[in-house]
């Protein structure tokens, strides 16, 4: 246990670091943008006076590096900034000017309507995958393993917007059982919430339950024709016994970290499934903000994204150590 | 490795000769499509607008009355070739580093490696829309910024294979007669991860002509009235429960394309001994 606590230890400090770099790195790519935040803010008003102040205003006429420490800090303390685009709602026919949406107001529902998304998926991924992986594994010889090897692959290998776009076609368009627009935030009642979600669901279980699939299946063909499995089953043990406390528990490790990582893509890469169902997510505010060029709100998503990746990559390792001790020793 | 290969079409393996045969065609439609689609694709009301697929219009005609085919046989280079360069830069990139990293190991590897780990962290997507953002969306920023993320998939693949090898007796062996590490990397260890190089060449071309689509679907790669595929989904998104057939055609090439790229690569690495990584994208 002590050397396992050093890991973890170790690897909270790497991922600090690495979450530092990352945050150089983004926020370089991001003072890329065409632009600076002050001609953005004015668009049309701009003059060079109005200029000016809004430069002092977003801190523009000092150099780099104090800007991105000064954006870090306030970063990390939880002040994700205002948008530059985009007016908080209630003060449009305000008089007084207009105020702009605090950026956490924006980008903390949309991962909500993500993380619901995501786990949806999962609620269906994990146990079609668990399923496929033992069935595939178990029986190889038979034939039909072949052509479910096949449907695997293919969930694998297809774009998820070609999927999307062909469920959008088959199950809204033609039989019309589920809408074709996933608002979910205007849905009226809880069925149609579930309705909504189905579809984008089902397209994203299918690219991760094809990955997850194919991990569980590689390691457990590899642990049922390894030496302690065959002893088991000279030692006249059964096979669901030698299945389920023998194989399945050491096979479990590639399995978990592809579910732990493809969690973290769901939340952050899915962005063309959210654009062809019309999803309120975490991917289709980065796209717009990006078409908008609303920095904040691309620095505080992406930031976001990163920080979860990092973690659950963490995470992953870390429960793979756990849960087998070889890995412990290195 | 290649009588390897030929031996896969000798022993008749079905699968692999449809798979193979698909990819053919694709191949053809991308060198020479511009040669023989069956109408121009650029120009409109060669049929009349959202014609459904008859034997005059194979996939149908879109809003603007141009031949849904010949616009997907046209937009097959602007899938293939961007892709297949960045899959093949990655991939030299990528070996080449992979080998070094491997062969000098000490503080280089050390380096490299965190490297690589902090890469593969960026969540890539968004990463390559940003950069497209700021530098203009142009063919060669595509291929570039697609090429860049690639490559250190590749070093984590090869390195790995390669550090296998670096310990073998015949690298020490050659290391004592006293060869350059130019002969050595290149007599001793590229024979011997050269298979996985040619896997990973034909995963990362797979993933390579999703990002493409996924770029021009996205509105970020190829713009209008390129017959990108991607872009042609994402316009005949809007005309879906009208003319579905602008959608699914496109769609159906882009599927035929990848998975048979993916089934093509499956069965190559089973012959060729190695395991196919596939992550999440």
């Amino acid at each position: 246990m002590h050397f396992f606590f050093r890991l973890v230890f170790q690897r909270v400090v790497l991922s600090i670091v690495s979450l530092a770099a990352i945050s150089v790195i983004i926020f370089t790519l991001v003072e890329f943008l065409p632009g600076d935040a002050a001609t953005r803010v004015l668009g049309r008003d701009a003059t060079p006076k109005n200029i000016e102040v809004w430069r002092k205003r977003f801190n523009l006429d000092r150099p780099p590096v104090t800007r991105y420490l000064l954006w870090a800090r306030n970063f990390a303390l939880g002040n994700w900034g205002a948008s530059l685009v985009s007016v908080q709602p209630s003060s449009a026919g305000n008089p007084g000017g207009k105020t702009m949406r605090s950026v956490a107001d924006m980008v903390l529902p949309r991962l909500g309507n993500t993380l619901i998304l995501a786990s949806c998926v999962m609620a269906i991924s994990i146990p079609a995958s668990l399923f496929l992986g033992i069935v595939t594994a178990v029986f190889r010889k038979r034939r039909f393993t072949v052509w479910l090897s096949g449907l695997v692959l293919f969930g694998v290998s297809m774009p998820d917007y070609v999927t999307g776009i062909l469920m959008l076609l088959v199950f809204a368009v033609y039989l019309n059982w589920f809408p074709p627009l996933s608002l979910i935030n205007n849905a009226e009642s809880t069925l149609e919430i579930v309705k909504m979600l189905t579809l984008p669901s089902l397209t994203l279980a299918i690219a991760v339950t094809g990955i997850a699939v194919r991990m569980m299946q590689g390691s457990l063909l590899q642990i049922l024709d390894s030496d302690y499995v065959r002893f088991a089953t000279l030692k006249g043990l059964s096979w669901s016994r030698i299945l389920f406390s023998h194989a399945l528990p050491n096979a479990l490790g590639p399995a978990i970290r592809v579910t732990v990582l493809s969690l973290v893509w769901l939340i952050g890469g899915v962005v063309y499934v959210e654009v062809i169902f019309t999803f309120p997510g975490l991917g289709m505010l980065l796209l717009n903000s990006l078409k908008l060029l609303d920095t904040p709100v691309i620095l505080a998503g992406t930031m976001l994204l990163s920080g979860f990746l990092i973690y659950a990559n963490l995470i992953a390792d870390l429960l793979a150590a756990y849960l087998n001790p070889k890995l412990r020793t290195e | 490795m290649l009588n390897r290969i030929i031996d896969l079409f000798i022993n008749q393996n079905l699968t692999f000769f449809i798979v193979t045969s698909l990819l053919g065609i694709h191949i053809i439609a991308a060198i020479s499509g511009h040669l023989w689609t069956p109408y121009d694709p650029f120009t409109m009301l060669v049929g009349k607008p959202f014609n459904p697929p008859s034997w005059s219009h194979w996939f149908g005609t879109d809003n603007l009355g141009r031949d849904v085919f010949s616009r997907i046989i046209y937009g097959e280079r602007f899938v293939l070739f961007p892709a297949l360069i960045a899959s093949g830069l990655a991939t030299f990139l990528g070996s080449l580093i992979g080998i070094i990293l491997a062969y000098k190991r000490s503080w280089y590897d050390m380096i490299g490696m965190r490297l690589v780990d902090l890469i593969i962290c960026l969540p890539n997507l968004i990463v390559i829309l940003i950069v497209l953002s700021a530098l203009g969306s142009n063919m060669i920023v595509i291929i570039l910024t697609i090429t860049f993320f690639f490559t250190w998939v590749v070093v984590q693949t090869v390195r790995s294979a390669a550090l296998a090898v670096v310990t073998e007796d015949f690298v020490i062996k050659a290391k004592l007669r006293g060869e350059s590490a130019l002969s050595i990397t290149v007599r001793e260890i590229f024979p011997n991860v050269i298979s996985t190089i040619f896997v990973e060449f034909s995963i990362r071309t797979g993933y390579a002509v999703f990002f493409m689509g996924a770029l021009s679907f996205l509105g970020y790669a190829s713009k209008p009235p390129i017959p990108e595929w991607g872009l042609m989904i994402n316009e005949g998104r809007s005309q879906i429960s009208a003319a579905p057939w602008i959608v699914l055609g496109p769609a159906l090439a882009l599927a035929s394309l990848v998975v048979s790229l993916g089934l093509f690569t499956e069965i190559l690495s089973e012959k060729l001994g190695q395991s196919v990584q596939h992550r999440i994208k």
